[in-house]
């Protein structure tokens, strides 16, 4: 029993990281309509910008965590700007494409620049945990789920309680009227995407506590990413939260099922989008439109 | 036997009743009209009828065999061809191709080749009036060009019964007079029709009967001159006040 | 007709034409002239092993790109996922060869079979999504069957599959030829017929198609098995090819979009337009290469170049052969202008 309970703490924690990975992606994919297929190598790139801060400057990594999300605002919002931009009106494909071509270039890029060696960010406290009798919590998926559900309350905040928020709104619900009414369309795509961005960035943060990385430690979290929105649902914060801590529940207890592994992870990712695409397209949270 | 046959139908979606307990036949040979004020209904009765929603409740039957449930194409196939209220047409073929695509699918029976239908969708847009411009472009088309040409790709299915979809909206009063001829060289082909219209001259143009529309429900049916003077009618689209006072005025 | 290849201006179209011919007499029968027969009477080697590796891997993509062109380019169904036809189809030969001793030439019957039964399975599901829901979905398809594949012990697991080598250039280089003029030819022939006429208004509008007869799930599945079988054969020449194969090999998600890339950059909705993307990319792409195609810079090379293409040509290069459109810095310039921010 403990062991099942283990399990479900395990799952959530992990949820958490899934919640953090996820925000971003929903948040530019509800938004703009993109479905970016760089969003994992965004998040390795935080999980490098804590690591690097770790190792040269001894930063910890939880007070890393708002320089990932600037580093990665800056990069994202250049990305999108000068980039993303030109493709927003085309078909979904190139998008697509894009997003695919930019995944390839920043990954290869951060092979140059940090070779596939394994790195890792190893704290005093990485190893220890909270002890409940039979029941281990460790402290740093706590600390990585506290991170994802304040994450999940400031993106909450910026979008229904700021002007900026407010327009970012707009944009995602009738582009045309947010421009007539005086949105300047440009800024608030490349804002959106650098806040995604940002969150992409913490996200990598967080994971680079518990994970080693290589610059194509990523991709998983992309896919993954697109389960949690499909668990979950768009257009809602509480329908990230929803989606990530599911799906990690989810994961926990399906790999300690006899006859998969961890190899599976994107097999199990790939069934449960597929499942709920065709049972309830709308996810758990969802909204209807 | 009537040609279609449509009974207790209800359509919900979400908390919205789409449509509620609606019923009405159609015989072979009928013009029906079908008004109603925006948001009525209208569309979503011919979403129904062609296959595209599913019922909620109630049965559609053509002479008598029930088509609920049917897949689109399947109801294409029996010989129920439409148009939608925004025009569809298939953007990277010609007006020609366009309208053989019609004949190529929707004919029951006999399975065209290309060839085939090419040619019958010359006959076809000379009917409507495309003929000359059946190698255009679709998007060369003006927007009444292209109400014509997703009549001619219909009627290049040798449909029995035509739904048309607002086919009059957006059109000034010379090319409603002109779709107005259209539409009467169809039924004197022996296409029965039924057509949602908002443009009244219309409806009492060519229609043998109408039918009224309001929050899903019928409110009224007859022949369109004494549909359009009914009290309900007036009410539903001009409010209770005007109908009141239109009510004075008369007395 | 709906593909629009005959719009050139006659001369053009003529001498287009006599160049395609000339190059393909080249590719088809210089490879002749490594036979020991023809070195006996003398002819002048036009080949080698890196030429035979090249054309080879070029004609692959000829037929993956094609292929994809069936579903993504005619259809309008842009599957991410469609390298795991590929890679059933390497791993059908590769067991029934490797692990039942099964000849090649029999196993190679059989290579279509399983991704077209795969696809049947999972493409009536798949195929009721649309746009990024079905990207997405079959791009998951592609990465977790290459997930499965890779932990399954009979399939060599994470180790691979090793074939027994069979050395001949000459024989894997026609047989790549073939699927590819057989890729090329269905795609032909279903622009001719009914059959690519109804996937082509199931692109165009979807529910038009389907109110006018057009039994859209039958049509989109078919699509889908015949993307599957083309795709499939191509996997079942490379594995003998190359006789090992792992998941890396097979299930490179950047495989599939490099066949998209070549579909759309030459064109798709054309039977040809595929083979001039997958021609002029695959070389680029070798050239790219240089030491090898799995180096960083030909990774950033290709990713750059995919960025490039399809903010600059959204409608393929075989829109300038069209006559619709010239080469022109107004053309790129008005592209942009339609779909930026």
């Amino acid at each position: 029993m403990s062991q099942f309970i283990q399990q479900v703490i395990l799952g959530l924690l992990l949820g958490g990281v899934y919640v953090a990975v996820a925000l971003g992606f929903s948040l530019v994919w509800g938004i703009l309509n993109i479905v970016n297929l760089a969003h994992g190598a965004l998040v390795i790139v935080g999980a490098y910008v804590t690591w690097a801060l770790f190792t040269r400057w001894h930063v910890d990594p939880f007070l890393s965590l708002p320089v990932d999300a600037l580093v990665l605002f800056v990069i994202g919002y250049a990305l999108q700007r000068g980039v993303i931009n030109r493709l927003i009106r085309a078909p979904l494909l190139f998008t697509f494409l894009l997003t695919f071509g930019l995944n390839l270039v920043i990954v290869s890029l951060l092979l140059l620049i940090f070779t596939a060696d394994f790195r890792s960010v190893t704290t005093t406290y990485s190893g220890s945990g909270l002890e409940l009798g039979n029941v281990i919590i460790p402290y740093i998926r706590v600390g990585g789920l506290a991170v994802a559900l304040v994450l999940a309350g400031i993106l909450w905040a910026i979008l229904n309680r700021t002007r900026i928020g407010a327009a970012i709104l707009a944009v995602g619900a009738d582009r045309d009227a947010a421009q007539l009414v005086g949105v300047d369309l440009r800024h608030i795509y490349a804002l959106t995407f650098a806040i995604g961005a940002a969150f992409a960035g913490v996200a990598g943060g967080i994971i680079s506590t518990f994970q080693s990385i290589t610059p194509t430690a990523g991709d998983p979290y992309t896919l993954q990413a697109f389960a949690v929105v499909i668990l979950g649902g768009l257009g809602r914060v509480s329908a990230t939260v929803a989606g990530g801590l599911a799906f990690g529940l989810i994961e926990v207890l399906g790999q300690s099922a006899p006859w998969l592994g961890s190899g599976y992870a994107n097999a199990i990712a790939f069934v449960v989008l597929v499942v709920v695409l065709v049972v309830r397209p709308r996810g758990l949270l969802g909204r209807l439109a | 036997m009537s040609l279609l046959a449509l009974s207790d139908v209800s359509k919900r979606f979400g908390g919205v009743n789409a449509l509620a307990d609606v019923s009405f036949a159609v015989e072979q040979g009928d013009v029906l009209g079908i008004i109603g004020p925006n948001g009525a209904g209208k569309t979503t009765l011919l979403n129904c009828i062609s296959g595209l929603y599913h019922l909620d409740t109630g049965d559609i039957r053509w002479e008598s065999a029930s088509i609920r449930g049917l897949a689109p194409h399947r109801i294409a196939r029996l010989g129920i061809g439409r148009t939608f209220q925004i025009v569809r047409p298939f953007p990277s073929m010609t007006v020609r191709e366009n309208t053989a695509m019609g004949a190529l699918f929707g004919r029951p029976g006999a399975r065209l080749q290309p060839g085939a239908a090419l040619s019958e969708a010359d006959t076809v847009l000379d009917v409507v009036g495309l003929g000359e411009k059946r190698h255009y472009p679709v998007l060369r088309l003006t927007v009444p060009d292209r109400k014509r040409l997703e009549v001619a790709r219909a009627l290049a299915m040798r449909p029995r019964l035509l739904l048309l979809d607002e086919v009059m909206a957006g059109l000034n009063q010379v090319e409603i007079e002109q779709a107005l001829e259209m539409v009467r060289r169809v039924r004197d082909s022996g296409v029965t029709i039924v057509l949602i219209e908002h443009v009244m001259k219309v409806i009492v143009g060519v229609c043998k009967r109408a039918l009224v529309l309001n929050f899903g429900r019928i409110l009224v049916e007859g022949p369109p001159a004494d549909v359009l003077k009914d009290r309900r009618v007036i009410e539903a689209y001009l409010g209770q006040r005007y109908a009141r006072e239109q009510e004075r005025k008369e007395t | 007709m709906i593909a629009r290849e005959d719009r050139l201006p006659p001369r053009l179209r003529r001498s287009i034409f006599a160049v395609t011919m000339v190059a393909l007499a080249y590719v088809i029968l210089a490879p002749l002239t490594s036979i020991d027969a023809a070195q006996q009477a003398g002819l002048p080697l036009l080949t080698d092993k890196v030429w035979f590796r090249i054309v080879t891997t070029v004609l692959m993509f000829v037929v993956l790109a094609s292929a994809w062109n069936i579903v993504g380019g005619l259809t309008g169904y842009a599957s991410f996922g469609n390298i795991a036809f590929f890679g059933l189809g390497a791993y059908t030969v590769g067991a029934l060869v490797a692990n039942r001793g099964w000849p090649f030439g029999l196993a190679l019957l059989v290579a279509p079979i399983v991704p077209a039964l795969f696809a049947l399975v999972i493409g009536l599901p798949l195929l009721r999504l649309r746009g990024h829901y079905f990207a997405v979905a079959t791009l998951g398809v592609g990465v977790a069957t290459g997930e499965v594949v890779n932990n399954v012990g009979p399939l060599g697991a994470s180790t691979g599959l090793f074939l027994p080598i069979v050395r001949s250039d000459l024989l894997f280089f026609y047989l790549m030829l073939a699927a590819a003029g057989l890729a090329v030819l269905t795609t032909w022939v279903i622009l001719r017929t009914r059959f690519g006429y109804g996937l082509l208004a199931i692109r165009e509008n979807e529910e038009a198609a389907a109110v006018i007869g057009v039994n859209t799930n039958f049509y989109k599945v078919a699509a889908f098995c015949i993307a599957a079988a083309l795709s499939g054969i191509a996997g079942g020449i490379f594995a003998q090819w190359n006789s090992f194969i792992n998941q890396e090999l097979v299930f490179a998600v950047s495989d599939n979009v490099q066949m998209i890339l070549m579909a759309v950059l030459g064109g798709a909705g054309t039977a040809l337009g595929p083979v001039a993307g997958a021609v002029v990319l695959e070389l680029i792409i070798q050239t790219l290469a240089g030491g090898g195609s799995g180096s960083v810079y030909s990774q950033i090379g290709l990713g750059i170049l995919l960025a490039v293409c399809v903010i600059f040509i959204p409608r393929g290069v075989i829109d300038f052969f069209g006559g619709r459109s010239k080469l022109s810095l107004r053309y790129f310039r008005q592209t942009l202008r339609e779909t930026s921010a």
